[in-house]
């Protein structure tokens, strides 16, 4: 028998009995067998949580692996060690991946892959075939193979009576529609946000209107359609204003933000560095924000990482030739906690996290108390450490966070 | 040599202090005495080698430059490639280091991307030059048009400066911004609505789509040219009509009731921009610009290698 003894963590758990306690929890072939103090068990591997608080393991709504096609980038055992590295036992997969992850074959693929790993990875379906904007992928048969959700993943869905029919199919099988909100008329060829940073920068800019039109769009056809409908990875004042209100007249819209998005504005882009090179672009402080207004009212529901490892080959470029994306499985954590200071408790947070994300899929949330399965996240707000590209777990090295202090550690995920 | 510049790039004008304008401005006063004497050449920079290393076309940027750095007695080496075939294969700092195996001092170099030489710059030790990068920067331009204003005005600052034309695509706008400013010069921008930055206004400058209420205004005017090669899509319907709006002809000068002095950074659409008998006028400083080019470059390059 396999036993796993924590010792004098604090359950951050809204939901647990023993909820703001602190506690030793000793695990026993993935199942907490006993939750109390001074617990005593020969043979147990201990971890030592002392000053650290344990809660419900992390869930990421957006995170992208190259698998299949693009295993250089990422590949299912990197993303599940950077994935437990960053304090996530789920990752919910984009279909940034080639082929698309637009038919059961493709879901199945994801799904029988991942079986073993020490992280669950629910895959996203694309809304439409070969991701190409045009006809509606099979949803239902994907959903039926384990697609949690749908979306074209990094490319807005444009032809607005598309995104209505697909809003209205996934409402007949109780399917969720993702929405990654941008006009590619108004972004045009930009790489950076519209600002006074990108006019000193010489480049022409995306403006915050290109992400808001879409989606004041995308919340019309959910009120039309009454559908769920979620956005990932929203970035400027106005979405977040449009979602609030959406909110207020109880449509059934929910949202997250990308940590970077909390943390880092467009002024880092100033130095050209290529790995401030994200979609939706770095916005403006004034943005930053009010995205953390959001979080802290609920207008936005869950931080996720949106992980984007590349090769160097893609990063060590000139800004405009470079690829989007930072590689932030293991570094959501700690940047979503330096962005938010002490303005969210530690129970806030794990909503953000652990359940809002799994509530948001219609996934199960665990809860620690004796008899549930294990699925268990290990942190320490307070821990300051320095990220190494050498002990980053995932092949993407792309990150502007290297060899910067961080503050807020993950010891451990337990799954 | 005592004084020095405060950097060893010239990527922007954002790096330079007013003290280095100032510097450069004196040391190209001195280039431009040595470039109108019968011998024009001067040893400054014997066993330097200088490589033009352009990743979009230029004839007269590299001829100023070229012949900047042979009248100093460089050593020069071109290299030019389409950044297409270079974004297909080689990188940018493979073909640059390339280059600077073979015992290269300093790089002038063109690209179509913005920040290409900031870029560049974290990847090599050699001293750069940015002979503009995309729609950033073009900073001997700026400084040979402010060079010129002040042959002209006798002092940039307390000028009024209008720049016309297409500021989004613009790196001669964005850089001559910076210079004048600097300077002490007022600065407006005027050209259509498509094609200017909808934040240009914080950098200081006035803004006017009107371009007889910014010559009225102004005491220089300096008309780009339209970039119709930079534009991916269409700001505006034809030439035809931003000639009605944006072009400058005599009628239009005379009737403004006073003298303004005409630049343009070349080359010259007529009767696009400017109509011949602007360009030709006795108001015109375009050919002093050209001239002004050689000696700001020699000045910059003479004191970049001074920098190590």
């Amino acid at each position: 028998m396999k036993k796993i003894l924590i010792q004098s963590a604090t359950i951050a758990d809204p939901a647990s009995p023993e909820k703001g306690k602190v506690k030793d929890i000793l695990i026993e072939d993935g199942i907490i067998a006993r939750l109390g103090e001074k617990i005593r068990a020969a043979g147990a591997e201990k971890i030592d949580a002392t000053g650290c608080y344990v809660s419900p393991g992390w869930v990421d709504l957006h995170t992208n692996i190259g698998d299949p096609g693009l295993e250089t980038k990422e590949d299912f055992l990197t993303a599940a060690a950077a994935a437990a590295a960053g304090g996530f036992t789920g990752l919910t997969l984009m279909p940034n991946t080639n082929p698309p992850l637009h038919s059961k074959s493709e879901i199945d693929y994801v799904k029988s892959r991942t079986r073993e790993l020490s992280v669950e990875v629910y895959p996203v379906g694309c809304i439409s075939y070969r991701r190409e904007g045009e006809d509606i992928a099979e949803m239902y048969d994907m959903h039926l193979s384990g697609a949690v959700a749908f979306s074209d993943g990094d490319r807005p869905v444009m032809d607005t009576g598309l995104m209505m029919r697909a809003q209205q199919y996934a409402n007949g099988f109780g399917g969720l529609i993702i929405s990654y909100a941008e006009d590619r008329g108004l972004a045009g060829n930009a790489t950076v946000n519209e600002g006074v940073v990108s006019t000193m920068l010489g480049m022409k800019g995306i403006p915050a209107l290109a992400e808001e039109i879409m989606v004041a769009r995308d919340i019309s056809l959910a009120s039309y359609n009454d559908s769920r409908l979620h956005f990932t990875s929203v970035s400027t004042a106005g979405s977040v204003e449009l979602i609030r209100n959406a909110k207020k007249k109880g449509l059934k819209i929910t949202a997250d933000v990308s940590a970077h998005h909390l943390l880092l504005d467009d002024s880092y882009l100033e130095s050209f560095d290529s790995n401030y090179k994200v979609k939706p672009p770095l916005r403006s402080k004034a943005d930053t924000k009010a995205l953390l207004a959001g979080l802290k009212d609920g207008t936005i529901d869950a931080v996720c990482s949106q992980h984007t490892p590349h090769e160097s080959e893609y990063k060590e470029l000139e800004f405009e030739a470079a690829a989007y994306g930072i590689s932030t499985l293991e570094t959501a954590y700690p940047v979503l906690n330096m962005a938010i200071g002490k303005s969210l408790s530690v129970l806030r947070i794990v909503e953000k996290l652990a359940i809002n994300p799994r509530k948001i899929l219609g996934l199960n949330v665990p809860v620690i108390r004796k008899g549930e399965p294990a699925n268990l996240t290990i942190f320490d707000p307070a821990r300051e450490w320095v990220l190494e590209r050498a002990e980053m777990k995932s092949k993407g090295k792309n990150s502007p966070f290297i060899g910067q202090r961080l503050k807020g550690k993950v010891l451990a995920t337990i799954l | 040599m005592s004084k020095q510049l405060s950097t060893r790039n010239l990527l922007g004008i954002k790096d330079l202090t007013e003290g280095d304008i100032q510097l450069i401005f004196e040391t190209a006063d001195n280039f431009k005495e040595v470039i109108n004497r019968p011998i024009k050449k001067v040893p400054s920079l014997r066993d330097v080698t200088v490589a033009n290393v352009f990743f979009e076309n230029s004839t007269r940027t590299r001829l100023s430059f070229e012949l900047a750095q042979k009248r100093l007695s460089a050593d020069v080496i071109n290299f030019s490639a389409s950044s297409s075939s270079v974004s297909k294969g080689e990188t940018l700092v493979d073909t640059v280091k390339n280059i600077l195996a073979m015992k290269v001092d300093m790089i002038v170099m063109r690209h179509p991307y913005p920040g290409a030489g900031v870029f560049l710059s974290r990847h090599i030790q050699a001293n750069i030059i940015n002979a503009g990068d995309g729609a950033h920067e073009h900073p001997t331009q700026a400084l040979l048009d402010a060079f010129s204003i002040r042959e002209k005005m006798g002092d940039v600052s307390g000028k009024k400066v209008v720049i016309v034309g297409d500021i989004l695509h613009s790196r001669v706008a964005l850089s001559n911004i910076l210079c004048l400013r600097k300077l002490g010069a007022e600065v407006m921008v005027c050209g259509p609505t498509t094609l200017m930055p909808r934040y240009i206004g914080e950098l200081g400058v006035r803004v006017e789509h009107n371009l007889r209420k910014a010559l009225e205004w102004c005491d220089i005017a300096n008309m780009l040219r339209i970039q119709l090669e930079r534009q991916d899509i269409k700001y505006f319907p034809s030439l035809r009509e931003y000639t009605m709006m944006y072009g400058l002809n005599r009628a239009l000068l005379d009737s403004l009731g006073k003298t303004i002095t005409i630049m343009h950074p070349g080359p010259i659409n007529r009767g696009v921009e400017i109509t011949s008998d602007v360009a030709d006028s006795e108001h015109s400083i375009i050919l002093e610009q050209v001239e002004n080019g050689v000696a700001i470059r020699m000045a910059a390059m003479y004191l970049l290698a001074q920098k190590d």
